[in-house]
């Protein structure tokens, strides 16, 4: 926890903080508050620039975000009070903020760290299904995504069964499930011949005690993997969300900061969609004493994050976070479409682009909106870090990912709301050998090629 | 002041000035039949602009709120007319273990402006307490909303419980959620699945008929 020195202090106000009643929160409080900050700071949205290139618009989305933590606060649904911080607290903990982390071990260790607009170190590529997965192709699945190449840690998909029983969050299958998954994802490590590699764990838990119960330097999530605690959307905590920070603080593993600000919901537009990503950044490090936050803003009707309206909050909210701070962060895509679509990899590698060029470290890939079953795969976020990574070494500039995105857009935009769920795990991969199969194999060259025409200059 | 008005009012969330104005209308003869399908044409544009994200939810929760104190002016007004009419009565909840409650939250909103009485149980709601609260508002629905995968079998605790006090046909139980579907509600045995919030008051009202 990199504001640790402070964590007790912060506690307390999680319980001596305003009282104020929740209804009235996000109605009274936390948006009329965005919506003036909006007006002060002059953030306006601009659909025909889904990366912009305006270090002044991203600099004011940096100070509203600022403003709006330290006006808001942060609120406890268990007591009912908003834990608030002062300029200097925050100002504070960003002073003390790490660069960089060495995370990982050994042979597998790597460096997690702030990255620049336009840099030309590539992003840190977290792989991660995002999905829920049947019992019987998690431990492949694991494999598969650690035989990717530009891998640099992997969350793994999401036990919805244990020995054939329902996981039932805050119950005793949810405990069981939890280990089985870390177990699964380490013994895939192993297996695959990169026993030490950086982990984000374990997705299954949704209440504390699963994650607590995976705590262990010899079976379990180590030291030099990392957990997230989630926030409520938008604004909002909770006891067994703090359990967890606390955890994660006295173990001493890393702890990233997991958020899902809503277009269309209590954030309004794109703007205000920018302006709170910049914000939980910020209190992911002086709250919950995040070394890196990870975000997944998201369209309220669609549920993904690779239309224009949301490419925009991704692009400058990137920009504020590492024009403005050496805070780490981690973009979350979540695409329209399912594997094995042309339109999935479309997706990834603008969503991966913008995210890249922006600053961001990247977090692939979330398709078919994250809600079905065994539908991801390793392919699609594959592709997207290999764009990643060719933005970045091929040192292309914002406009020149604007133009590339815009190309892109216009292939699968409009079918954003109808789009395909593709195809299951096993449809696109051989199971056993944890490979992709040669149909999806083509499918991926061919979007690929595709791309590299437009200018991406995919390192291999 | 005219219903045109009082329309425009409730679109711009103007709960207070809403308020007055119906007052006003009511109190020079208004007929507030005539003055609910104002609102419900009102309140289906908006909810149309919503579901277009062309308006954000700030916007609709306000004109949500401006409806709110139309529909109390009118209520001693309704009395006298015979009373309004309620589409149907449903408890609604976040199921046990999950603090998510947007989409929950939308749902109530579009519920209660399409004419049904909705008993908010808020987030976190154990399966039993579903049960007695359906019970204790003499509901027609069990509306169980679950936003992760590992909270789902909640839902089906619900059904599971209506079961064990057979009961279970005294009550529709409806889920919806982003991890559900309607391959789940089949398989627990729910009544409907309800894919988003624009759509249910119509699927609720095609169920009860």
């Amino acid at each position: 926890m990199s504001t640790a020195y402070r964590m007790w202090e912060i506690l307390e106000r999680a319980k001596t903080g305003p009282f104020m009643e929740e209804e009235a929160f996000l109605p009274k409080r936390f948006t009329p508050t965005l919506k003036k900050l909006i007006r002060k700071y002059e953030i306006r949205y601009d659909p025909e620039t889904p990366c912009p290139a305006d270090d002044a618009m991203a600099d004011s989305i940096w100070q509203a975000g600022w403003d709006l933590f330290r006006e808001v606060g942060y609120y406890n649904t268990d007591t009912h009070r908003i834990i608030q911080v002062s300029d200097e607290e925050i100002r504070e903990a960003l002073y003390t903020a790490q660069r960089r982390y060495w995370v990982g071990a050994g042979r597998d260790a790597r460096r997690f760290g702030h990255r620049t607009v336009e840099d030309p170190e590539p992003p840190f590529c977290i792989m991660s299904p995002d999905i829920t997965v049947d019992e019987k192709y998690h431990a492949s699945m694991c494999m598969a995504y650690l035989k990717e190449p530009l891998l640099d840690g992997l969350c793994g998909p999401i036990l919805e069964e244990t020995f054939g029983h329902l996981i039932e969050s805050s119950g005793p299958t949810e405990i069981s499930g939890c280990i089985q998954h870390i177990y699964n994802q380490k013994m895939a490590a192993r297996l695959v011949g990169r026993p030490d590699i950086f982990m984000v764990a374990v997705g299954t838990a949704e209440h504390d005690s699963g994650q607590i119960a995976v705590s262990n330097e010899q079976w379990g999530v180590q030291k030099t993997d990392a957990r997230l605690v989630g926030g409520l959307t938008e604004f909002k905590t909770a006891d067994t969300l703090l359990n967890r920070s606390l955890h994660y603080a006295q173990y001493g593993c890393f702890t990233g900061h997991l958020t899902g600000p809503i277009y269309g919901g209590w954030c309004m537009g794109a703007e205000g969609t920018a302006v709170a990503i910049a914000a939980y950044s910020i209190i992911g490090l002086v709250v919950h004493g995040a070394v890196f936050n990870q975000h997944f803003p998201f369209h309220l009707n669609l549920g993904s994050n690779t239309t224009r309206e949301l490419l925009w909050p991704i692009a400058m909210a990137g920009q504020a976070l590492s024009r403005n701070s050496k805070l780490i962060y981690t973009s979350n895509g979540f695409a329209n479409a399912g594997p094995m679509t042309e339109m999935l990899f479309r997706e990834t590698a603008v969503h991966a682009m913008v995210s890249t060029v922006c600053g961001w470290n990247l977090w692939e890939m979330a398709s078919a909106r994250n809600k079905y079953r065994n539908r991801a795969t390793p392919l699609e976020a594959r592709l997207g870090c290999e764009a990643g990574h060719a933005v970045a070494h091929g040192g292309l500039s914002r406009e020149q990912v604007n133009e590339i995105a815009l190309r892109i857009l216009a292939s699968y935009e409009d079918q954003a709301a109808d789009a395909p769920i593709g195809a299951e795990y096993p449809e696109c991969y051989d199971v056993a050998k944890a490979v992709p199969t040669p149909e999806h194999l083509d499918m991926y060259r061919r979007v690929k090629d595709e791309i590299a025409a437009l200018g991406v200059p995919f390192p291999y | 002041m005219s219903l045109e008005a009082l329309s425009r009012l409730v679109e711009e969330g103007e709960a207070e000035e809403a308020g007055a104005a119906a007052k006003t209308l009511l109190s020079d003869g208004q007929d507030p039949l005539g003055m609910i399908e104002c609102m419900t044409r009102t309140m289906a544009r908006v909810g149309d602009q919503f579901a277009r994200l062309e308006i954000f939810l700030p916007e609709i929760m306000l004109a949500g709120e401006a409806l709110s104190a139309v529909v109390a002016e009118m209520a001693p007004y309704l009395e006298k007319a015979g009373g309004q009419r309620i589409r149907g009565k449903i408890v609604l909840g976040v199921v046990k273990g999950d603090l998510h409650e947007i989409g929950k939250n939308i749902v109530k909103l579009i519920l209660e402006t399409n004419g049904f009485q909705v008993e908010d149980l808020g987030y976190n709601v154990d399966a039993l307490a579903f049960v007695k609260a359906a019970e204790a508002m003499g509901a027609d629905i069990i509306g169980a909303s679950s936003l992760m995968t590992t909270t789902m079998p909640r839902q089906k605790e619900i059904i599971d419980i209506l079961k064990e006090m057979g009961i279970r046909d005294r009550y529709k139980v409806i889920i919806g959620g982003a991890p559900t579907s309607r391959l789940w509600a089949d398989k627990i045995g729910a009544d409907l699945y309800c894919p988003d919030a624009r759509s249910t008051p119509d699927l609720i009202a095609e169920l009860l008929k």
